[in-house]
């Protein structure tokens, strides 16, 4: 151990760490020595104590005026710090507000977007619906107005006497519309369903509801030698006709 | 210097107030130009490395810790090395050697002009010759005793037993002169 400090001391490492000659790597190693061994504390001590002495053997008298023109150049440097510590504060704050604000607009905009998606969906669907019934209209007014539209009573069975409607039937048009005009009163557990066979298969047009516009036309699906049934059903509907539960037929 | 002073100093310095800096000229201010010209043996030039290591070592000041350095032995590293430093790029600028012979320094006149220097000067007159050599080579050349021995063409034995007497004549001269120091300060 002693041998390792002496060899420290005789490298003349110490006096170059005195000085600030060392590199990083032998400040680090010099310090480790000053801290773990205190005959090379005692050594770094007395050689700083002769250092000064020596140093102020050689003072000069500093020039006139020297000292204000370092008071003066630190002082400008403070102010130049604290210029910019102000404006760094501001910029951090520019900063802090602008990206508080983006993303409220980014926060907005999406919910405008957001809320832009679901009314352009509603204008979409709104203008199919008016499509579908404009065209309904449209075929109302061709099967009424065409001289060629068939009329048929329709009257309901022993089952149903009081119902009466009447079907408009267009061959060349091929279209074909029911108008219900009377439905008899049934228990609360029953309805009324519509359905056609159309080439040999039979098609849920649905449960008619009670009648609230008597003018009202149904639209039933065209075919040739198509038929028509309105039955007795439960409530809610079948998904498919009971027979001995027919109450009226359209043939067109 | 008093511990208690350089304790208040460091406070200052550590607290980033500007008084600092001038007790530090005050008390340290012609020790580090002498440094400076030790190094550069230019008066102008000197003066230059003095500016610039105030700067730094107000710049510096928060780094400075007491546990690893006297404050005199910080302020001199930063002085001594700004010197250096300057004196690099002095040398690439002009391409000129500058002379680094140590019997050069008592040329300049300046520090005659101050009666407590000239008691300074005459104690270091008091260190012969051979010692201030060595003593020069270790602390302002940064010279390993190797490099010293090289440089002056003095066996290395001579150079450790120049130093260990020459810092011991030191002792002698600077026990006194800080008495006197002292003195003068407390009189000024």
């Amino acid at each position: 151990m002693k041998d390792k400090i002496k060899i420290f001391l005789d490298s003349d490492l110490l006096e170059k760490y005195l000085i600030g000659s060392t590199t990083k790597e032998e400040t680090l190693q010099v310090e480790r020595y000053i801290a773990m061994h205190p005959e090379v504390r005692e050594m770094y001590l007395e050689l700083q104590d002769n250092l000064e002495a020596y140093a102020k053997l050689h003072a000069i008298k500093t020039p006139d005026g020297l000292k204000e023109k370092i008071l003066s150049t630190i002082k400008a440097q403070n102010s130049l710090r604290k210029r910019f510590t102000r404006y760094a504060v501001a910029a951090s704050v520019a900063v802090f507000i602008f990206a508080g604000s983006s993303y409220f607009f980014w926060d907005q905009n999406q919910n405008l977007m957001q809320e832009n998606t679901i009314v352009s969906n509603k204008i979409k669907t709104l203008e199919e619906d008016m499509r579908e019934q404009l065209e309904d209209v449209r075929n109302q007014f061709i099967v009424l107005n065409n001289p060629l539209t068939k009329k048929y009573s329709v009257k309901g069975n022993k089952n149903a006497r009081d119902l009466k409607a009447i079907a408009y039937i267009n061959p060349v048009k091929k279209l074909s519309y029911l108008n219900v005009r009377n439905l008899p009163e049934l228990p609360e557990d029953k309805c009324f369903q519509m359905w056609a066979e159309v080439n040999g298969e039979m098609v849920n047009l649905g449960v008619i509801k009670e009648i609230t516009d008597k003018e009202k036309l149904l639209a039933l699906p065209y075919a040739d030698n198509a038929i028509g049934y309105i039955t007795i059903e439960q409530k809610g509907g079948n998904m498919a006709p009971t027979v001995e539960n027919i109450v009226a037929n359209i043939n067109y | 210097m008093s511990v208690l002073l350089e304790k208040h100093i460091v406070e200052l310095l550590q607290e980033r107030n500007e008084k600092a800096i001038s007790l530090l000229y005050e008390h340290y201010g012609d020790t580090l130009f002498g440094v400076a010209y030790k190094v550069v043996k230019d008066h102008d030039l000197a003066q230059d490395i003095v500016q610039e290591s105030f700067v730094k070592i107000w710049k510096k000041s928060d780094s400075y810790d007491s546990s690893k350095a006297k404050l005199f032995t910080w302020l001199f590293r930063i002085t001594r090395n700004t010197a250096i430093d300057k004196l690099r790029s002095v040398n690439t600028k002009t391409d000129k050697e500058i002379q680094m012979d140590v019997s050069d320094v008592y040329r300049i006149g300046v520090e005659s002009t101050r009666p407590e220097l000239m008691d300074v000067r005459e104690h270091l007159d008091k260190l012969e010759s051979k010692y201030q050599i060595v003593l020069d080579a270790l602390f302002f050349q940064g010279m390993t005793q190797q490099e010293a021995s090289d440089e002056l063409d003095i066996p290395l034995g001579t150079i450790k037993s120049r130093l260990k007497i020459g810092l011991r004549e030191l002792k002698k001269i600077y026990g006194s002169t800080m008495v006197l120091l002292s003195i003068l300060s407390l009189l000024s």
